[in-house]
């Protein structure tokens, strides 16, 4: 029995990696459903796919560099100058089709130039596509300093419109579970790049090339062509990623996608593919963009942590998936070498025992001077003590005629705010000792209230949801009386279980009411 | 035909090392006096000297000492991604050592004062160096340890620590940019003693390292291991041990980078302290001549280098391009750089060269 484990993990590791992070992505996912309700809604995962239709298609761009072997930095900065370059010309009033047309070509430019100089002028692939990353981002000052906002007909569409699932979506009320026409897009990229690495000649020629360079020259592959136009391939895919981007987010802007090269260096390798080239799926790329996703969704799932974890996860992730490449590579060239002995995993370890070893003690050490640190730095809390919901407070002001009640509480500044509003149009705010009076038309209230009521304030589509608040976070408490009903929902922000139709509320609240600390 | 004598001499100043970086530098330097006024005036206020060239060597600095441990991890046939996120760790750790209450919530009114205080930090100022240098020692030789002993290509290696090394440094600081009010580490950024202060810390490391490279035969181990691993430990030189010690110094060097530009902006930004600036570094060394596949170096041909990154981003900013804009620039020159380094480039010159010869 054992043996045939090993014998069909022999046969088939090539697609080991692939395999771990697809079940990965699944154990992620599952743990997360698990834990949270709201994971557990078919649309989370559609928006997986829906959030990051960008990053699936540059890290197919990327897939086929690394393959040959490169690397290409310059994603980022094409992505960025392309949102800028596309935005500025729709400003001026260019018909989109066109400028898509145009942004796409001049990726593909980009990435000839890139290709030439790395494959005729024998640049590093890594300094050439640093320069272009410099030269696209640079470029995108010289167009405009500030972010364009696109208005356009065209985008909207593209943007907008939503594709229901079927069996997940009610088609006649036009409600349910849907993915963006950018998503179908990332997926006919993806089937078109599988097609192209898998069951054509230049799919073969980069694989060749990525195994072996020299003897895939020495076999008579046209190697320099091919070279130059995965770069081709991938400056194409940098500037449809840019189209995508730009146009979900509807503006264009140098800082956009800062870091993300790296993003989808980590895509790629998650996804199995050999960043010494040769050997990797391009499917196993959508499964390395998943998990990204599933990291991120779970970081916001739990509330608690914060944002740069989502970093740090990436990173010790990027790490397991080399270590795990690494462990096949050397077992695949004891295989070659000739003896075909296979070498188990005790063995592994003994040889790698001096790197377990030092690095071991490079953690240590680094774990104890993080605790001699922390033992000799002061104890100060660095989270509120949050205050307690003034509930009593809140029920007599009700009482007392307001329609709304509102209190927030936490933050960066520990604040603990609580806002009246009347019928009649008057305000009231008060934090601590502070007091803050507004007088707004009862037009604006009967607007207020109506809107919340729009919202669907007093359906069961609003509930409370309560975990603890991260750091920077808000605890909120809001009740609204209206026609007798009344009705109090609590909430904190920073995650995402609650009911997004709570901060629309919210939003409609803070325009009106009066801020501390404003002038 | 010259005549030999001169052919020779000129042969002798053309291959030397500096003199690519050196044209390089006084190529922008010539730009700069064509096309920036007064580029070059000095002025001298309270005994300290003032002046865009002195504003290069203060600025570039940072990036002088990034190229310095760049230079020994290429000159292995490695590279480092991570020095800018390690800058970035140093920064946190020092900022919060100095001044913990910055973190703190509803502090009693006798520690809120400590907060703004120039005089005030709680720990003193050896500790905090010491950690935060002893703490980036640790980030490289991490680095080193997944190259040497992970056998794990460099660029990917470090690429981890890069990932992950910003979310550490948030980690640290809990997201917040913590202000530094501490005078005498401020002091370390932008002190001046006639000259800036930083550039005197560059001059001794700069020192100790080409003594300790030079004047043992380190940098020869170093330059055998970039050229070929095998051969050298065949030869008797632990080739393991010798990555080791590149990318830990280069880690201790990007730790004192990063407290330089922290003390100089007085924050703690994890988010931008260092960014994109193992770029910088890298492109110095390059521009050096060291290359990128290991073997020889030169330590001062690398601190030209920096200085021609850095003098290119100065002039920009004086002929008023925007901050961000200046990338592009930097851009064009790696480009033309690489060009004139690139063996493919220079063949076709010479035929070039070799065909007007004919006509």
């Amino acid at each position: 029995m054992k043996l045939n484990i090993n014998a069909s993990i022999a046969n088939n590791r090539r697609f080991i990696p692939v395999v771990a992070t697809a079940v990965l992505f699944i154990i992620a996912y599952s743990i997360g459903a698990g834990f949270y309700q709201g994971m557990r809604d078919p649309q989370v995962f559609l928006n997986l796919f829906r959030t990051s239709p960008f990053l699936l298609i540059a890290a197919i761009g990327g897939t086929f560099v690394i393959l040959t072997g490169g690397i290409d930095l310059s994603v980022s900065g094409l992505v960025a100058l392309t949102t800028v370059a596309a935005s500025a010309l729709i400003r001026a009033g260019w018909d989109p089709w066109v400028v898509i047309l145009l942004m796409l070509v001049m990726g593909m430019t980009m990435g000839t130039i890139l290709g030439a100089f790395i494959t005729y002028m024998k640049v590093q692939p890594f300094i050439a596509t640093l320069a272009g990353l410099w030269f696209a981002r640079g470029m995108c000052f010289f167009i405009s300093d500030d972010a364009i906002a696109v208005d356009n007909r065209v985008y909207k569409i593209l943007s907008q419109t939503r594709i229901l699932i079927p069996g997940l979506s009610d088609p006649t009320k036009k409600e349910g579970a849907y993915i963006s026409l950018l998503v179908v897009v990332a997926l006919v990229v993806l089937a078109l790049a599988v097609y192209i690495a898998h069951y054509t000649r230049f799919g073969r020629t980069i694989y060749a090339i990525g195994g072996n360079e020299q003897s895939a020259r020495l076999m008579g592959l046209p190697v320099n062509s091919t070279k130059v136009l995965v770069y081709t391939l991938a400056g194409f895919c940098s500037a449809l990623a840019g189209l995508t981007l730009n146009i979900y987010v509807g503006s264009g802007h140098g800082l956009y996608a800062t870091g993300f090269e790296l993003t989808v260096i980590a895509a790629v390798v998650m996804g199995g593919t050999m960043l010494s080239g040769g050997s990797g799926y391009v499917l196993g790329t959508l499964f390395g963009v998943l998990v990204l996703g599933v990291t991120q969704t779970l970081i916001q799932f739990n509330g608690m942590l914060s944002s740069w974890w989502t970093n740090i996860v990436v990173g010790a992730l990027t790490l397991i998936f080399i270590g795990l490449q690494s462990f096949l590579a050397a077992r695949k060239v004891q295989a070659v070498g000739g003896e075909r002995k296979q070498e188990g995993l005790a063995e592994m370890l003994r040889r790698s025992r001096k790197m377990l070893l030092y690095s071991g003690g490079v953690i240590v050490a680094i774990l104890l001077i993080i605790v001699g640190v922390n033992a000799f730095m002061p104890n100060i809390p660095t989270k509120c003590t949050l205050k307690p919901f003034q509930q009593e407070k809140a029920a007599a002001l009700v009482e007392g005629g307001a329609v709304v009640v509102y209190e927030h509480n936490g933050g960066s500044n520990c604040v603990d705010e609580l806002y009246a509003i009347y019928p009649g149009g008057k305000i009231t705010a008060e934090e601590g000792a502070n007091r803050l009076e507004k007088q707004a038309t009862s037009d604006d209230i009967e607007e207020l209230l109506s809107g919340i009521n729009a919202l669907g304030w007093f359906t069961d589509t609003l509930y409370s949801t309560e975990h603890e608040p991260c750091g920077q976070c808000f605890t909120f408490f809001l009740t609204v009386s209206d026609q007798g009903q009344v009705k109090t929902v609590k909430a904190v922000n920073g995650g995402t279980d609650t009911p997004p139709a709570y901060w629309k509320v919210i939003a409609l609240i803070d325009e009106i009411i009066p801020h501390f600390g404003a002038p | 035909m010259r005549q030999p004598k001169s052919a020779f001499d000129w042969r002798r100043v053309t291959e030397s090392r500096l003199f690519f970086p050196i044209v390089a530098l006084a190529l922008v330097l010539l730009f700069d006096l064509i096309f920036v006024r007064g580029f070059f005036a000095i002025e001298a206020r309270e005994g300290n000297l003032y002046g865009n060239v002195i504003d290069i060597l203060r600025s570039g600095s940072t990036v002088i000492l990034l190229a310095l441990g760049m230079t020994l991890v290429i000159a292995t046939g490695g590279v480092d991604l991570s020095v800018g996120a390690v800058m970035a760790i140093a920064a946190s750790i020092a900022a919060l050592m100095m001044n913990p209450y910055v973190m703190a919530k509803e502090l009693p009114e006798n520690l809120q004062k400590l907060v703004g205080d120039p005089n005030f930090t709680y720990a003193p100022l050896w500790a905090v160096l010491m950690v935060t240098l002893i703490v980036s020692a640790f980030c490289g030789l991490w680095n080193g340890l997944l190259v040497a002993y992970g056998k794990i290509q460099p660029m990917v290696g470090t690429l981890i620590l890069m990932i992950a090394g910003r979310g550490i440094a948030q980690l640290i600081t809990n997201g917040i940019r913590i202000q530094i009010f501490y005078e005498p580490y401020a002091f370390i950024g932008n002190g001046w003693v006639i000259l800036p202060f930083p550039l005197y810390i560059v001059i001794l490391v700069f020192t100790l390292l080409w003594l300790f490279t030079r004047k043992t035969s380190i940098g020869l181990f170093i330059e055998s291991v970039g050229v070929n691993a095998r051969s050298s430990f065949f030869s008797g030189i632990d080739e393991k041990k010798i990555k080791l010690l590149a990318y830990t110094l280069c880690g201790l060097f990007a730790g004192m980078a990063g407290v330089l530009a922290s003390a100089n902006i007085k924050t703690s930004d994890a988010n931008n302290i260092g960014w994109a600036l193992e770029l910088d570094a890298i492109l110095a060394v390059v521009i050096g001549g060291t290359l990128m596949s290991g073997g020889r170096f030169s330590l001062l041909a690398s601190v030209i280098g920096a200085l021609v990154m850095q003098a290119t981003t100065t002039s920009m900013y004086a002929i008023g391009v925007p901050a961000n804009a200046v990338l592009a620039v930097k851009g064009v020159v790696v480009i033309l750089v690489l060009l004139l380094y690139s063996e493919q480039a220079r063949n076709l010159l010479r035929r070039i060269a070799v065909q007007q010869k004919e006509a």
